[in-house]
């Protein structure tokens, strides 16, 4: 895809180069992880459930962090993927997309490369996010270590969830001119796309009806996959299933995204 | 494919933005390999629009255009390779550095990074640029940035170079100077010059030929020479206090032709001012009319303009103010 490279480097290039856009970046998951992370005190709420209960809602949870560290990593990336939608807006305020314009570039590749430079900010974070859990006191507890298979669940997760949010928000900014319409759509789907998943809540503590729109929201699906990982050693054929049906469902998101990114991008985006 | 003597052809160009508003109606085009092709129209007269479509940024209502036989619709990737545009509004980015930003363009015509430096290095000379490459374009003046917009269109040696409004929001030496570029660019790289601007002076001293464009349509064309010669004669224009003092000086006799721009100002044509100005004092003081406002224009591109638009160029602001205002603030630093 002609065009994709360089103007991917573009966007790196000013993403590191800014001060308060790298510094907020790393400062976000640290936030998350010690704020959230150690705000709520589950073995408190463990002190409440009989020994030996049926049903632990934190499954086998050493600490919270622990816990929400999979719903965390997919929370901050889908705050971080609003950065596709409005840097597109950006180019077209500020002139940049006229150039774009009038080069022999695939026009989807100036869309693409909001979407990959978004998804590796995302990655890098998720390094530092997942480095800031396992350095703080009584934070991040990988209790039957970590093995290769594990980080490349954790990765693909996460690319799939990064690159369907940017995806979306760049869709939604193919014809925007003002970023206000942008920060509107996310501030209206954030709260639902957190809330009503399992990023930081388990299914056996929701009604049941939340419980069961959550089974839908691609935010539990990254989630879980990542949370199941990391909280067992080697996985039982039904967890096993269980990951793999979630990381085919982003997987497919991803690919209808993708489509949609191409067919859109090639015939609406203008300047 | 047939070697045709015009480099750009357009046949019946019509462009019509969403909400009805006719920008463009029905352009018809025919411009020589090496010109330099000017367009002269006030705000929202439709330059833009025209060049935003020549240039494959947007695609005509209806009609066709061609560039060196490539179809702007159909063939619109070949014409983007030939082509190098430097658009009204600043297209280079103020988070990089002069340098980056061309090298960045190059990749888009997949130039090798070698020869894109070389080239870079050839065009910031040009346009008096070297110490400026590697500067962030952020810590650049108005016209520096126009300048590096010059370099951007013409990294990879387009055959055609449209320039919309290329000194707009410049000072008067600024501007001379990027005229100096311009020409430079014409006579040392042989670019074929399509350019637009509602400065008169500009297209008098650039353009070959000249088109005058309102309302989205061609009015005339021409060389400066022959616009101006189609005048014959010169113009006097007087503004009074009271309508009835216009129309009683709009009865002088030895006229071409009068018209009223406003209800209290006529524009007399006359063959020779010189001559006839004593003759309208006496007119004047006869009939017991006091002029507020006199003026006598020689024939110039502005005098062409009003002829043939009946108003004149300087008029309100259109366009995209908010972007426009935008550019202006980022050109004065
Ligand atoms: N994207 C758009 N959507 C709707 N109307 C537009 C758009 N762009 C331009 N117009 C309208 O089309 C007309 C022609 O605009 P255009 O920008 O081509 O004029 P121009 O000759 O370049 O003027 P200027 O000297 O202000 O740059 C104007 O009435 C303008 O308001
Ligand atoms: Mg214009």
């Amino acid at each position: 895809m002609s065009g994709l490279i360089p103007l991917t480097v573009r966007e790196l290039r000013k993403w590191y180069r800014n001060p308060v856009f790298f510094i907020v970046g790393l400062l976000q998951p640290i936030f998350w992880i010690a704020l959230f992370g150690s705000a709520f005190d589950i073995t408190k709420l463990f002190s409440g459930i009989p020994k030996g209960a049926a049903v632990l809602p934190f499954g086998n949870a050493p600490n919270y962090i622990t816990f929400i560290v999979g719903g965390i990593l997919t929370t901050t990336s889908l705050f971080t993927a609003l950065f596709s939608g409005t840097s597109l807006i950006f180019d077209r305020r500020l002139g940049n997309l006229g150039r774009f314009l009038v080069s022999p570039i695939r026009r989807s590749s100036i869309v693409f490369s909001k979407i990959v430079s978004t998804t590796i900010r995302i990655l890098v974070q998720a390094v530092i996010l997942v480095g800031a859990a396992l350095l703080i006191p009584n934070g991040l507890k990988l209790v039957h270590g970590i093995s290769a298979p594990d980080i490349f669940i954790i990765a693909a997760a996460l690319i799939m969830i990064a690159f369907s949010f940017s995806s979306l928000f760049s869709i939604i900014a193919i014809r925007l001119k003002k970023q206000e319409t942008i920060f509107g759509i996310i501030n209206l789907i954030n709260l639902p796309l957190i809330f009503a998943s399992y990023a930081l809540f388990p299914a056996a503590l929701m009604a049941s009806w939340l419980a069961n729109v959550a089974k839908y929201n691609p935010v539990s699906w990254s989630s879980e996959a990542i949370r199941t990982v990391i909280l067992n050693g080697n996985l039982s054929p039904s967890q096993f299933h269980s990951v793999m049906l979630d990381l085919l469902y982003l997987f497919l998101l991803s690919v209808f995204m993708i489509i949609l990114t191409i067919v859109l991008s090639e015939k609406e985006i203008r300047d | 494919m047939e070697e045709s003597e015009y480099i750009l052809e357009t046949e019946n160009l019509v462009k019509t933005y969403p909400g009805g508003i006719k920008a463009v109606q029905g352009i018809n085009l025919r411009i020589k390999k090496g010109q330099i092709y000017g367009f002269l129209g006030p705000n929202g007269a439709g330059k833009s629009t025209t060049i935003k479509m020549l240039s494959t940024s947007i695609k005509p209502t209806s009609g066709t255009a061609k560039i060196m036989g490539y179809d702007i619709v159909k063939d619109s990737m070949n014409v983007r390779r030939i082509i190098g545009v430097v658009p009204q509004d600043l297209t280079t980015d103020e988070d990089l550095k002069g340098i980056e930003n061309i090298q960045m363009v190059a990749r888009f015509y997949d130039i090798p990074a070698r020869e894109a430096r070389k080239r870079a290095e050839e065009l910031l000379a040009l346009v008096d640029l070297s110490d400026f490459g590697n500067k962030y374009v952020s810590s650049y003046s108005g016209g520096m940035r126009k300048r590096l917009e010059l370099v951007v269109g013409l990294v990879h040696n387009p055959k055609v170079l449209f320039l919309d409004e290329p000194t707009l929001g410049l000072d008067v030496q600024t501007r001379a100077k990027m005229w100096d570029y311009i020409k430079k660019i014409r006579d040392e790289l042989g670019v074929t010059i399509i350019l637009t601007s509602h400065y008169l002076e500009e297209v008098d001293s650039l353009a070959d030929i000249i088109s005058i464009i309102d309302h989205g349509k061609i009015i005339v064309t021409g060389t400066s020479d022959e616009l101006k010669s189609n005048l014959k004669g010169d113009i006097i224009q007087i503004e009074f206090a009271t309508e009835a003092e216009a129309k009683k000086f709009g009865e002088y006799e030895n006229k071409i032709d009068v018209s009223y721009p406003k209800e209290t100002e006529a524009r007399l044509k006359v063959k020779d001012a010189d001559y006839e100005l004593p003759e309208i004092m006496k007119y004047l003081v006869n009939n017991n009319i006091k002029p507020l406002k006199f003026s006598v224009h020689k024939p110039s591109l502005d005098q062409v303009f009003l002829e043939y638009t009946g108003r004149e160029i300087r008029e309100e602001e259109g366009g995209d103010v908010r972007k426009m205002a935008m550019n202006m603030r980022r050109l004065r630093r």
